[in-house]
């Protein structure tokens, strides 16, 4: 073969090489980056079907009607009734403003589109779709305007939960914003410093502070070779930096249980080393840190990067939950339904039933069990703890009269210089109905003293008035 | 054995037919409501012409037939959707192709006759400047670029015929370089009239021929330049203006910034782009549905993004189908130029190939995101009369490239 002929051959080569880096390069398109892009709410095609097909109404689970569509001239006007209580949860549908929460999630459940394969689409030029389907949530109207009243004018985050079915009761994060009249306040409501718009129960990553502790304290019972008595006088030092109790306390000779009830932060900085981070990162890897937690609504994941942790003191502040360790409060709310479920960590569920316009149930949320966080024992002997915390302990304004609650306190220190106030818990101990987590962002007080009360009024309104 | 090989040589075209036929149900099932005769007659019009030139073609030309056949394809699924955006664009586009086809055998038979062809450099030369002089001074400004001359209400691009000039300059020139060599830096000289070329489309901001030209002249260099080191001074010189055109050309730094994130900038520079994809993601694998999909939210969709409402109603299968079609394409016309003996017709070939090849994929590139997006049709298949007659003008002298040019010189001479 001549030169003349060898270069013809390399350009013939070059060109087809060019076409085929198309065909794979629309093929890949197609296959992992066309699903994302058609739910943009810059493309129109997404609004068309609003003016033909009813969108579906969000319902809670006592049958109250949250959100829904009605006729206004050629296309549907969507309604929410209670303005700002399902900001979050419900979120919102504007061709403005796009979509968000539910509305963005279950789009096409509440269209009663279905994913496009030839067959649905024949189907569909057959048989034209009018009506979208009802979302069923597992929330309880009356839990969540409890819970959101008890959070009115702080900043922070309440979730309840059925511990042991991982229905959601309620969901709040606040500052929230008024869902029906976007139109008049979105410039004020994107702007605002205070983030209306994150809903803090799944975005937020806080400190959790000595909630954190639960997690401390199975790992140390998984690491049974460890001494549990320790002498605290306040304060420990690790590599020259010192780490002080609360108010610089010292509680004297203690062990585990009484560590944990007296949230003493020098007998888990002391023991963290010997427990090791290993453990405890295995331990919380178990509940869901550093991964994402399935839900119906995006979850950023917990932190706990213990593989990442070099010096001690980083360790040791990871065990008092300061530090590295971030943490939302659905998972804090996921730790304490799993403690309360004899180790059983459930998944948590926002929507029930997702439901034709004939009543026909579609699909059903069931209760999945997503890892065991701990073995039963280890949980049992975590509970009794988590029991003695609320009667003698630093929780004792969550105290509930005939009812024995579990909880544990957290007061974490962040960058704004004001405590995060933490409570996690749940009751009855002995026949667990609902777990909560609440933190109230820079409150500046005490999880014993600020978010303790909350946790006990929500608990005890929830075992109350929930039906199942 | 005769009979047998006339057999093979037809049943493409009889395929092909049974294709364009089906291809024309759909168009009546998606236009039963106002299924108009005129249309239906119009429609079966091409048909039959189609059908006669590939008949034709195969008396009279010994040379490939498959080129018309594949063309015949592109066009039959450009003017399918191209009707069913836009009726009466459909009709007008109905014309243009018989026209091209007509100007496709006129073509043919003129410069099959014409002798020396090979020797006119200088012709070439001119005509490529006057066009430019066109352009400049009759031209308007349609989607942001000047390279729309109009003459008594009929609009047309001069850029589209200027490729097939210049395609015959670098002809004329790598075919003669034994006549060249008395001047010293011959080579030299013809970089430098490409160059210029590229520059006069650069300020005329018609980027994407800039592009065409560019990859055409560096191939044909690649392939005939006996001075190697002056391919790197093209590498060089092509990557230093870029970057100088990045720095002081605006509509050259907005197309980059569309292409890196189009998102940030939906509003604006973004919204064409984003659009495409919208649509090329909606159509999924096999499409929605011919008259199901919303081409009328992509700008400028029946040229420049008619790849966009294709892949939205027929899928990314027929997609990638066109892009085969359009490799398939490119390997016979390079397969005609390695069996041309003449090399004239060689560079001819190579360089029409190559027109067609990296047109259409800068553009399917382009509405693809995978680079840059710069306003170009896409051969056979984007709606405009420029394009299509000299789509055709370049597919018959790809025609005349097949055939044996060597014993026709020799009994001519």
């Amino acid at each position: 073969m001549n030169k003349e002929i060898k270069r013809i051959i390399i350009i013939l080569t070059v060109l087809c090489m060019t076409f085929i880096s198309l065909i794979v390069y629309i093929s890949y398109f197609q296959i992992f980056k066309a699903s994302a892009i058609k739910n943009n709410s810059y493309n129109k095609r997404l609004w068309i079907n609003e003016q033909t097909i009813l969108r579906g109404s969000i319902l809670d689970r006592n049958g109250n009607v949250l959100a829904y569509s009605e006729k206004e001239g050629d296309s549907y006007k969507r309604n929410y009734n209670y303005g700002s209580l399902y900001s979050h949860i419900v979120g919102y549908s504007y061709r403005e403003y796009g979509k968000s929460g539910l509305e963005l999630y279950y789009n096409n459940s509440l269209l009663n589109i279905s994913d496009s394969t030839p067959i649905n689409e024949i189907k569909n030029i057959v048989i034209p779709n009018t009506t979208g389907n009802n979302l069923v949530l597992t929330i309880d109207h009356n839990i969540q305007s409890r819970a959101r009243s008890l959070i009115d004018g702080k900043k922070g985050s309440i979730v309840v939960m059925n511990p042991t079915t991982g229905e959601i009761y309620a969901m709040v994060s606040y500052p929230d914003f008024n869902i029906s009249n976007l139109n008049e306040n979105w410039k004020e409501i994107s702007e605002d410093m205070e983030s209306p718009l994150i809903n803090r129960a799944i975005q937020g990553l806080y400190a959790p502070g000595s909630v954190f502790k639960v997690i401390t304290a199975m790992a140390a019972l998984e690491n049974s070779s460890y001494e549990t008595q320790y002498n605290c006088i306040g304060s420990e030092k690790i590599e020259g930096y010192v780490f002080k109790d609360y108010e610089g306390k010292a509680h004297g000779p203690i062990d585990l249980k009484g560590a944990l009830v007296k949230s003493c932060n020098t007998y888990f900085i002391n023991k963290s080393l010997e427990i090791g981070k290993d453990t405890i990162g295995k331990i919380s890897e178990r509940f869901f840190f550093n991964s994402r937690i399935p839900f119906d609504l995006p979850v950023k994941s917990s932190q706990f990067p213990y593989k990442e942790m070099t010096t001690d003191v980083e360790v040791a502040a990871a065990s008092i939950g300061q530090g590295k360790v971030l943490v939302t409060p659905l998972n804090m709310a996921l730790i304490a339904s799993g403690i309360a479920n004899e180790g059983e960590v459930v998944k948590p569920i926002l929507v029930k039933e997702i439901v034709t316009k004939d009543g026909k149930v579609l699909k059903q949320s069931d209760i999945e069990i997503l890892s065991q966080g701990i073995n039963p024992l280890g949980a049992n002997t975590i509970k009794d703890m988590m029991v003695e915390v609320v009667k003698s302990g630093t929780g004792v304004n969550a105290k509930i009269k005939n009812v024995t609650v579990a909880g544990k306190t957290g007061t974490a220190e962040n960058s704004s210089g004001k405590n995060h106030a933490w409570f996690i818990g749940f009751a009855p101990a002995d026949n667990p109905k609902v777990a909560v987590s609440i933190v109230l962002e820079e409150d500046g007080s005490t999880g014993g003293k600020a978010a303790a009360p909350l946790a006990r009024d929500i608990m005890l309104y929830t075992i109350e008035n929930i039906k199942d | 054995m005769m009979f047998k090989g006339e057999i093979r040589k037809q049943s493409p075209k009889n395929l092909l037919l049974l294709f364009q036929i089906l291809a024309l149900l759909l168009l009546l099932a998606y236009e039963q409501m106002h299924a108009d005769k005129m249309i239906f007659i119009m429609a079966m019009g091409l048909i039959l012409i189609i059908y006669l030139s590939n008949y034709l073609l195969i008396k009279i030309s010994s040379g490939d037939n498959y080129i018309f056949l594949i063309v015949t394809m592109l066009i039959t699924i450009g003017i399918i959707v191209i009707y069913r955006i836009d009726e009466k664009l459909g009709i007008k586009q109905l014309t243009w192709i018989s026209l091209g086809i007509f100007l496709f055998f006129l073509v043919y038979f003129m410069v099959k006759r014409l002798k020396k062809i090979d020797d006119w450099l200088y012709l070439y030369l001119v005509l490529a400047y006057l066009l430019f002089i066109i352009t400049f001074a009759f031209g308007d400004r349609k989607f942001g670029a000047i390279n729309w001359v109009s003459f008594r209400g009929f609009a047309f691009q001069p850029g589209e015929i200027t490729k097939i000039v210049l395609i015959f300059l670098l002809a004329s020139y790598y075919s003669n370089t034994e006549k060249w060599r008395h001047i010293k830096y011959s080579s030299y000289y013809i970089m430098g009239v490409v160059y210029s070329f590229i520059a006069l489309l650069f300020l005329q901001k018609d980027l994407g021929t800039a592009l065409v030209f560019y990859i055409i002249f560096a191939s044909i260099q690649f392939i005939y330049e006996e001075d190697r080191k002056l391919i790197l001074y093209n590498i060089g010189l092509f990557l230093g203006s870029g970057v100088l055109g990045y720095v002081l050309f605006d509509h050259v730094k907005i197309r980059f910034q569309a292409w890196l994130n189009p998102w940030i900038y939906i509003e604006r520079q973004g919204y064409q782009i984003t659009q495409s994809l919208f649509a090329i993601a909606e159509g999924g694998f096999f499409g929605k549905g011919l008259g199901m999909g919303h081409p009328d939210f992509v700008p400028v969709v029946y040229t420049d993004f008619i790849f966009s409402a294709i892949c939205e109603e027929m899928g990314i299968f027929t997609g990638i189908g066109i892009v085969m079609l359009f490799m398939i394409f490119v390997y016979r016309g390079f397969k005609i130029a390695i069996s041309q003996e003449n090399r004239f017709y060689r560079i001819l070939a190579i360089g029409i190939s190559t027109l067609f090849g990296i047109q259409s994929f800068i553009i399917l590139g382009g509405v693809l995101k995978m680079i840059p997006l710069t306003g170009l049709t896409l051969p056979f298949i984007s709606y405009g009369g420029s394009s299509i007659l000299s789509s055709f003008i370049a597919l018959s002298i790809l025609q005349i490239c097949s055939e044996d040019m060597t014993s026709r010189e020799d009994t001519d001479e």
